[in-house]
């Protein structure tokens, strides 16, 4: 900064855009400059970089190593931005669209319909295998167990098959382009989690429950195979660009 | 980029949020089923008619103003590059 007698350790870059508190620029001054979020973003951080550096050099300051902004009053400004962010609209939803009030239930009499919570209608979904219970000829055209037995395992082995998974892949691929194997799974997992949930519910369904239940299993794969193929045929792309950007970074000798 | 993001995104949450009250104030028969789409009601008073207009005019801004945004801005952006490119 010009006329300032005392040498100033430059601590902006050069930028001279950290202003001392007598020169904090009017709204005005500050509307003025014109590149926007990067350039605030900068200035917020710089400011608090310095603020943070005039604390450490305080005698009273114990010096450390953690870089970090203080808790009072960056973290809590935004803290508080967000909560009244969110307390403000429920308080506005709760004031313009209060919710319909129905009539009491009725504990004598039994709902037409039937249903658990939208996100457990997977494991609802599960019951309803009944057609995949083999029939054993060893048993003389019996099953093994009842429907309703086979529907709790099926609970069992998804879940175990869910809980396995980290175990097989830790995830180190960044994108899906990494891995087109397990990002497959991935996709074919979250379809099956959507078929089998529309299967709990087929009775809603406009749809035969045949086509309804075998759709169920097949969506599944071919949305598998399909992502596979997709995946598989962009990585050669994505590993040229990848090689090309690393070339340009360090050249070979 | 970033910024013509987050204006087409503001214009949709609240332009959006303005047609959910209108819409569960004038055009909510049940919240049980067919809500925020019932038909509206003949004859409104002369709130009803400004909110009813209101709705609607909130609606297509939500959709017309984040397409511009996310859509037509960068496409007319893109353009004038590829052009300015060509010509030099």
């Amino acid at each position: 900064m010009s006329g300032n007698d005392t040498p100033e350790t430059e601590t902006d870059g050069g930028t001279g855009i950290v202003p001392p508190d007598d020169e904090t620029p009017t709204w005005s001054e500050r509307k003025e400059r014109t590149q926007g979020l990067s350039r605030l973003t900068y200035e917020y951080f710089e400011r608090a970089r310095r603020e943070d550096q005039d604390l450490r050099q305080e005698s009273s300051y114990v010096e450390r190593d953690v870089l970090g902004f203080p808790a009072w009053p960056h973290e809590m400004i935004r803290n508080l931005a967000l909560t009244s962010f969110f307390v403000g609209m429920i308080v506005f939803l709760s004031a313009t669209l209060p919710p319909e009030m129905m009539p009491p239930a009725n504990s004598s009499s039994t709902p037409a319909v039937i249903l658990p919570d939208w996100y457990l209608y997977w494991s609802f979904g599960l019951l309803k295998l009944g057609p995949l219970n083999p029939e054993l000829a060893l048993l003389g055209g019996q099953k093994l167990m009842a429907d309703r037995t086979y529907g709790v395992l099926a609970n069992l082995v998804i879940v175990g098959a869910i809980t396995i998974v980290p175990f097989l892949n830790k995830g180190a691929a960044r994108r899906p382009v990494e891995q087109p194997f397990w990002a497959s799974v991935g996709v074919f997992g979250v379809i099956f989690a959507f078929t089998i949930a529309v299967l709990s519910v087929k009775n809603l369904v406009p749809m035969g429950s045949h086509l309804l239940f075998d759709l169920t299993f097949l969506l599944p794969f071919v949305g598998g195979f399909i992502s596979y193929a997709i995946l598989k045929s962009m990585r050669e792309g994505y590993m040229f660009t990848l090689n090309r950007r690393y070339y340009r970074l360090r050249p070979p000798k | 980029m970033a910024d013509e993001f987050a204006k087409g995104l503001g214009i949709l949450t609240s332009a959006g949020l303005a047609w959910m009250v209108l819409a569960g104030w004038y055009t909510t028969k049940s919240f049980e089923e067919g809500q925020l789409l019932a038909p509206p009601p003949t004859n409104p008073d002369v709130y009803g008619s400004v909110g009813l207009f209101l709705k609607d005019a909130l609606f297509w801004f939500a959709i017309l103003g984040a397409l511009t945004f996310w859509v037509v801005i960068p496409l007319l952006d893109q353009a004038r590059e590829a052009l300015a490119e060509r010509g030099s």
